[in-house]
């Protein structure tokens, strides 16, 4: 009953500290802000499954840190008071003394996460918190988090901390356990998830549930789910409690096996860890003579002073670095990430899975997340500044001899600043390390281009300030509080606020300590306006920094005196002539540049929080959407005269509208809104107008006409917009015009004419906030008013002439009438052939131009030079779509067609009317085109030239839903025919998986129908499959002429528009009756199809042909709104394929009619296949594709 | 820096531990330059007093003045001449004695690197620690450890050296060794010993203070203190049996254990009776007296 006495007293211990009680009162606090932060979403109750657990596990991290504290505090605190002389001494066994001292541990553990669940309860009921309405009270639901997630992830986390702390013999060992149990958290099974494209790997993995079971499963539950299920222990999560529990105890075995109740003789604590016999210390006795000779100590010269200050925290700062790195984790932690990056770095450098040239700007983007970015691995270097900082304020302390330190003629901001030069230097070493490790990655993919300069400047100049901003926070912090471990804690929630100041609703980047508007850099570009904003942030933070550094200096704990009382009553005495100066300067350079960013940002620029933006939107459609139906003429010619000035960031444009009532009633006022708001000014009207509603706020107008506008009369509108870049805003720099990379839409500087719907609120919850009428976020597919609008109405020719400087070339829309140069200005003049809808782009920059010619269309293709790499593969996508789409679908509408590289870091593509924009980093992926590869950039450029006859001017489908189906749904199965051509089915198959992926992530069954689509997951991914299945059933040649077909009955914004309804009409023309099934399945249902080919048995017969017999499972199953699963019959024609070892054509293939359920199909082949199944093509929407098939059991 | 020998003066000092425990109950001494002894059992507020003197405390009240160094609000100019050897400390266990004495020693001014190595060099040495010098601090003996802690306090030539309980952890041989150092020390700087052990002070210390629950009970020249004593002290021996009834009828002041039997010394300023035998005090007898309340500031009433 030692153990039993043991446990007591211990348990007694722990619980009477007050620490304990405080731990348990963060806990409890951290559920009722949460709970008042996070508004569950439409027709989830606040109380809901998915709260309690997400909640719990998230608190769950903030408890690791307690955790850590406690479990080490039982484990080694008899170690590092220097009592274990006396206990274990005494006749205690090992299994009374460690059991005794982890099941208290662990009880305390598992009370003070018992707060979780508890304060998530409890917050609900809080008086005067809200009023929102609840589910009623469901034990289960706290108590199967509690005891399924909770509970065990105590328990591992205590035989981690406690196995690490008591093997070590260092209370502080246990905080490593801590950061490997988050670590493997958030980045190692998110990164094998991510590598191994297998996101099972994260549920299987993960041991806090972060990402294993908030971010999988539970985000995917439907909203009757979230307030209905409970967390249940089956499939994989099963498995990981197993997993982690066997972990959890081999660790405990493993502490029993090795602990010694004994005094430790050697000085390395990772050789408690492995076996080998202790070597007896050298520390041989002495003679015990009596030499009573005298000592003489040698006379120096001591000298006190600047220079000594100096050498003093160099030499500070050398020690605690020499600490740091010899620490485990000091730098085999960073080095091991980057070792990691550099072996997998074919997998990191890529975009949408296609390897990408690893140039630096490409790896510096990799290496370089923000601070307070935790889903990449990097996300551990803030953590371990928190842990290493508290370590290096502590080190006297920690190593006894601070009364010798404090002693010491030596001034506080002598160790203040050593020990964060220290800190410093390890940062550098880790940078360093990630530098190496990012060029290793270039080497290893050959690639040579190093830019070493671009290295050193974003790593050591931009990264390692925002690096040690934070750790001087956090030796700031540490030197505060003055308590190690709620040192940890307060900088957690420091940190937390840093990486989600959303999540509490701080937005101003004047408020995050350590923020600045962001910077980018492209190779186009370079950093752009951005570095210049970045330093005045970063010096206002370091100003800032200056001040928390004298508080620290002050309140720095030295000698006895470590009482918060005692430190400020000792903190008055410091406070002398200088610090009152550095005090001085700080405030004053905090108060200057914090008016001047404040100017900058709130007086130079518009700043708008997003309750300001939403509040504007509202406003917008409280004034003006009495005016969403009024009659407006249709814009249908723009002219453009276009002055850029790129060194400026200035642009000015003198415009010319054409607009035409098409109506059938007399027009009598013209609206004309600004969306960006970006002021336009000088309106004048070619026919008497007045002005009777000039909106600056919203920068809306309305002109109200002498003569209303007759239905077919025309008039024009001329303005002026000036765009300048004043200063700097609050977020990422703005980049409309940047030197080599100027690129603006319509949408960025131009106004609108009429009421623009999509200027309004389309969340249903604010819409409720701000007392706006309910609406569909689009509106319904059989709504007849709306099926009349499409997205825009503009049916414009454009023609611009657009200057810039002398060493830029301009870009627009158009055919290239003439270029010339006047003075130090570069001209050109652009003009479409026809109509081109009413969006547009212009941009300028040094660029390269091809020409070529197809079929009489004109190709200019404008790149960037040194991205010259995809430029013949995308002429070759190019001609080969034009071509293939004319003939399949009917001619390309343009004599003209543009391809230009938008300046910065997207990776896709995008189109309007007769031109193609696609990002920088879409020029750096490097496909492999062979057989076995995947050309996707092919791809993407057969999609976007796609859209020239699916949406942009061409197909105009109205605004409702499904409307994205005939978009880009048509764009992607348009496209894979492109690539197949090209490719053939090797390369198609590798997209359809890409396809089918996303199936796989984790999201909700729950969607809606192909008609009704209203997600771009079902325009893009279920719209293409949906048709290439189809094309596969009713030939290639039926689905395209149905297409072609739709596209021939309507015109570009004549009524009536095209919808969903009208393609399945098209389509059903071409359907047999036999197949109308799979139409109606694929279109009108949320349809899943569940097929498993169980088992392949061959068997030759007399004649030489072999017997096939497979044995199959099929279910088809729907999933209505709300995610219930409602099985169908089936009488399915399915493909049966069987293919011979090593070969891609089907030795068979041919529809079969499945039945639900278990069944046989008997097949006759001339030759002996190798594998077979059912839909090996994938035809179907069916979540595991890896059981179609089966390979043939060999006897 | 003039190497003119300045006293220390204390005056009114007092501490209260936020526990409630008087530590210094205003106390004033003055300490002139040489060898002074602070003895006083385990708890008497020696500890706190040194950790005052070496800056790591402040008094709640009453002043502390080095010369004309006033020790609170002064903490940087008293360390640049203090040397301190704490009662326990630890040390990085990791580092190797020379380079952490090296470390020390910038940490105490010697910035010259030719001066930091012949100093670290000759305390190495002369504590003995030379051979051992590239071993980890993590190995060493506690004897080692005192040693290597002296080899820190006696960095940069210090005016102020205060010793806490320096020679608990040392061997014979290395107490004799240490304590010589500390008198040749003695010449020219203030050097405070504080310990429990009377031999420590009577082979010593110049000065001295008996210091008792936060009071200075005696404040004394040790030869002159042990000379007053002289004719007060009587010593017999008896049984063990029969030493309460010895106390209940006589001051005793110490009693120990001599072959088996009892040997008490009473304090009485005239011959106690029968059976007593007058004997030449030391210091421990002073330091006895003092504590029963014989002599000292605290004569308290004599039980009898």
């Amino acid at each position: 009953m030692k153990l039993w006495k043991i446990f007591r007293f211990e348990f007694t211990y722990l619980v009477q500290r007050i620490t304990t009680w405080l731990y348990g009162a963060v806990l409890l606090l951290f559920t009722l802000v949460m709970n008042l932060l996070i508004s569950p979403g439409d027709g989830i109750y606040a109380n809901n499954t998915f709260h309690i657990t997400a909640i719990t596990v998230i608190g769950g991290l903030i408890w690791l840190v307690i955790g850590a504290a406690i479990a080490g505090e039982a484990a080694a605190r008899d170690v590092k008071m220097r009592m274990h002389p006396l206990t274990f001494t005494t006749p205690v066994t090992k299994r009374d003394y460690l059991g005794g001292r982890f099941l208290a541990a662990f009880a305390v553990n598992a009370i003070l996460i018992l707060s979780l669940p508890l304060g998530v309860l409890l917050s609900f009921y809080v008086p005067g918190l809200d009023g929102e309405a609840l589910l009623p009270f469901r034990p289960w639901a706290y108590l199967s988090v509690y005891f399924l997630i909770a509970l065990p992830n105590t328990f591992i986390a205590t035989a981690l901390q406690f196995g690490l702390a008591a093997l070590s013999r260092q209370v502080m060992a246990s905080y490593l356990a801590s950061l490997l149990l988050a670590l493997v958290a958030q980045v190692f099974a998110v990164a094998t998830a991510k590598l191994f494209g297998n996101w099972d790997l994260v549920k299987l993995v993960d041991p806090v549930g972060v990402a294993g079971i908030i971010g999988s499963d539970l985000a995917t539950w439907t909203a009757s789910e979230k307030n209905t299920r409970l967390v249940t222990l089956d499939g994989l999560f099963l498995w990981n409690r197993v997993l982690w529990l066997s972990v959890a105890i081999g660790t405990l075995v493993l502490t029993y096996v090795r602990f010694k109740l004994a005094t430790v003789v050697t000085d390395s604590w990772w050789s408690r860890f492995i076996w080998r016999t202790n070597v007896q210390d050298k520390t041989a006795a002495e003679p015990a003579v009596a030499k009573a000779t005298g000592i003489r100590v040698p006379s120096v010269q001591r000298t006190f002073g600047v220079a000594t200050y100096l050498r003093q925290t160099l030499r500070i700062a050398w020690i605690s670095f020499t600490k740091l790195a010899r620490h485990p984790v000091g730098l085999t932690g960073v080095g091991a990430i980057a070792l990691v990056s550099a072996i997998f770095g074919y997998r990191i450098m890529t975009q949408f899975d296609i390897p990408m040239l690893p140039v630096t700007r490409q790896v510096l983007a990799y290496l370089t997340p923000p601070v307070g970015n935790l889903s990449t691995p990097w996300g551990i270097i803030p953590l371990m500044i928190i842990y290493f900082m508290g370590e290096l304020v502590w080190q006297e302390r920690d190593a006894g001899f601070s009364d010798l330190a404090d002693a010491a003629p030596v001034p506080e901001w002598v160790f203040l600043t050593g020990k964060f030069l220290g800190l410093g230097l390890i940062l550098i070493a880790w940078l360093v390390l990630m530098m190496a490790g990012g060029i290793a990655m270039q080497l290893g993919l050959d690639y040579d281009g190093l830019e070493i300069g671009l290295y050193l400047q974003t790593l050591f100049g931009l990264q390692l300030i925002d690096y040690l901003l934070f750790a001087l926070l956090a030796l700031v912090v540490h030197v505060v509080v003055n308590q190690k471990q709620i040192g940890h804690l307060v900088m957690l929630l420091v940190f937390s606020l840093m990486a989600f100041p959303s999540l509490f609703r701080v937005e101003h980047r004047l408020l995050i300590f350590g923020a600045d508007p962001g910077w980018w850099y492209s190779d186009m570009r370079g950093f752009g306006p951005t570095l210049g904003p970045w330093l005045w942030f970063k010096v206002y933070w370091i100003a800032w920094t200056l001040l928390l550094a004298v508080g620290a200096g002050l309140l720095w704990a030295r000698g006895r005196e470590q009482r918060l009382k005692e430190r400020l009553k000792v903190a008055q005495r410091r406070f002398s002539r200088s610090t009152a100066w550095i005090t001085l300067l700080a405030l004053g350079l905090i108060l200057s540049l914090g008016s001047f960013i404040f100017y900058n940002t709130n007086v130079l620029n518009e700043y708008q929080s997003s309750a300001d933006l939403a509040e504007r939107k509202a406003e917008y459609e409280r004034r003006y959407g009495q005016y969403r139906n009024t009659p407006q003429p249709q814009l249908k010619a723009i002219k453009l005269h276009v002055d850029i000035y790129p060194e400026r960031q200035h642009v000015k444009i003198r415009a010319a509208y054409t607009l035409v009532n098409t109506s059938t009633l007399p027009i009598d006022s013209i609206h004309v809104g600004s969306v960006s708001g970006i002021a336009f000014s000088e309106v004048t009207f070619n026919r008497p107008a007045a002005a009777v509603r000039i909106d600056n706020e919203l920068i809306h107008h309305i002109y109200a006409l002498k003569q209303p506008l007759r239905p077919g009369d025309s008039l024009q509108l001329n303005f002026i917009v000036h765009y300048q870049q004043h200063g700097f805003g609050n977020s990422s720099t703005n980049t409309l015009v940047v030197k080599n990379g100027t690129y603006f839409t319509n949408y960025d500087l131009m106004p609108a004419i009429g009421y623009q719907p999509y200027r309004e609120l389309t969340d249903a919850v604010i819409r409720k906030t701000y007392k706006l009428a309910a609406r569909p976020v689009i509106p319904s597919l059989y709504d007849r008013e709306a099926r009349k609008k499409p997205a825009s109405t503009d049916q414009a020719t454009f023609e611009a002439i657009v200057s810039t400087v002398k060493g830029e070339v301009a870009v627009a829309p158009g055919v290239l009438l003439r270029t010339w140069t006047a003075g130090d200005r570069r001209y050109v003049h652009f003009k479409t052939d026809t109509s081109i809808g009413g969006e547009y782009a212009i941009l300028s920059g040094k660029y390269r131009v091809q020409e070529k010619e197809w079929n009489g269309v004109s190709i200019r293709m404008y790149y960037h030079p040194d991205h010259a790499l995809n430029i013949d593969r995308m002429l070759q996508s190019v001609k080969a779509s034009m071509a293939y789409y004319t003939e399949q679908f009917g001619p390309y509408p343009y004599r003209h067609f543009t391809v230009i590289e938008r300046a910065g870091n997207g990776g896709g593509a995008s189109a309007d009317a007769s031109i193609i924009y696609y990002g920088e980093q879409y020029s750096l992926m490097n496909p492999d085109d062979g057989p076995d590869g995947f050309d996707l950039p092919y791809y993407i450029l057969a999609h976007e030239v796609a859209h020239q006859w699916w949406g942009l001017s061409r197909l105009t489908p109205a605004n409702v839903e499904g409307g994205g189906v005939l978009i880009e749904g048509l764009a992607v199965y348009s496209g894979m025919q492109v690539l197949e051509k090209a490719y053939g089915e090797r390369h198609l198959r590798r997209y359809l998986t890409y396809l089918h992926s996303s199936y796989e992530l984790p999201r909700s069954l729950a969607s809606a129908s192909l008609l009704q689509a209203n997600e771009d997951f079902l325009y893009y991914r279920k719209g293409g499959l949906a048709l290439y299945a189809l094309s596969k059933y009713l030939g290639k040649e039926e689905v395209n002429g149905a297409l072609g077909s739709l596209l021939q009955k309507h015109h570009s914004g004549a009524l009536p528009l095209p919808t969903t309804l009208d393609l399945y009409q098209e389509i059903q023309q071409v359907t047999p009756d036999s197949l109308n099934y799979l139409l109606n399945d694929l279109f009108k249902k949320n349809m899943y199809w569940r097929l498993k080919t169980e088992k392949l048995a061959v068997a030759q017969t007399k004649a030489g042909q072999w017997q096939v017999t497979m044995n199959v499972q099929a279910q088809k199953v729907l999933i209505d709104s709300i995610g219930t699963e409602h099985e169908m019959p089936m009488n399915d024609w399915l493909e049966v394929g069987l293919y011979e070892k090593g070969a891609d054509k089907p030795l068979y293939l041919q529809m079969h009619c499945i039945q639900s359920g278990k069944q046989t199909i008997n097949v006759t082949v001339p030759r002996k296949p190798d594998r077979g199944g059912i839909d090996p093509n994938f035809l179907m929407i069916d979540l595991r594709l890896d059981d179609n098939m089966v390979q043939l059991e060999e006897e | 820096m003039d190497n003119h020998p300045v006293g220390l003066t204390i005056r009114n000092v007092s501490k209260t531990y936020p526990n409630g425990v008087e530590a210094l109950n205003n106390i004033s001494l003055d300490i002139p330059p040489g060898m002074y002894g602070l003895l006083g059992p385990n708890g008497a507020g020696k500890s706190t007093l040194m950790r005052t003197l070496a800056t790591l405390q402040e008094p709640d009240e009453g002043q502390l003045f080095l010369g004309d160094i006033d020790m609170v609000n002064q903490k940087d100019a008293v360390r640049q001449t203090l040397g301190y050897l704490p009662q326990e400390f630890g040390v990085y266990p990791k580092a190797t004695a020379e380079s952490l004495l090296d470390y020390f020693a910038v940490l105490k001014g010697i910035t010259s690197r030719a001066a930091r190595k012949e100093t670290t060099e000759v305390l190495l040495k002369q504590t003995n620690l030379w051979d051992k010098r590239k071993q980890k601090l993590g190995g060493y003996s506690g004897g080692m450890r005192q040693r290597f802690g002296v080899a820190v306090a006696l960095l940069g030539n210090p005016r102020l050296l205060i010793v806490d309980e320096p020679t608990a952890g040392l061997d014979p041989a290395e107490r004799v060794r240490f304590l010589n150092l500390l008198s040749e020390l003695g010449e020219a700087s203030v050097v405070i010993l504080s310990t429990h052990i009377v031999d420590d002070v009577s082979e010593l210390c110049t000065n001295m203070a008996i210091i008792n629950q936060g009071q200075i009970l005696l404040e004394a020249q040790p030869l002159s203190a042990v000379a007053a004593l002289k004719g007060h002290i009587w010593r017999k021996l008896t049984d063990k049996q029969d030493l309460h009834a010895l106390k209940q009828a006589h001051p005793v002041i110490s009693a120990k254990l001599l072959s088996g039997r009892t040997l008490a010394h009473v304090y009485n300023p005239e011959m106690p009776g029968n059976g007593f035998e007058l004997v030449e005090p030391n210091l421990e007898d002073v330091y006895f007296s003092t504590m029963a309340g014989h002599i000292g500031n605290q004569k308290r009433e004599i039980a009898r």
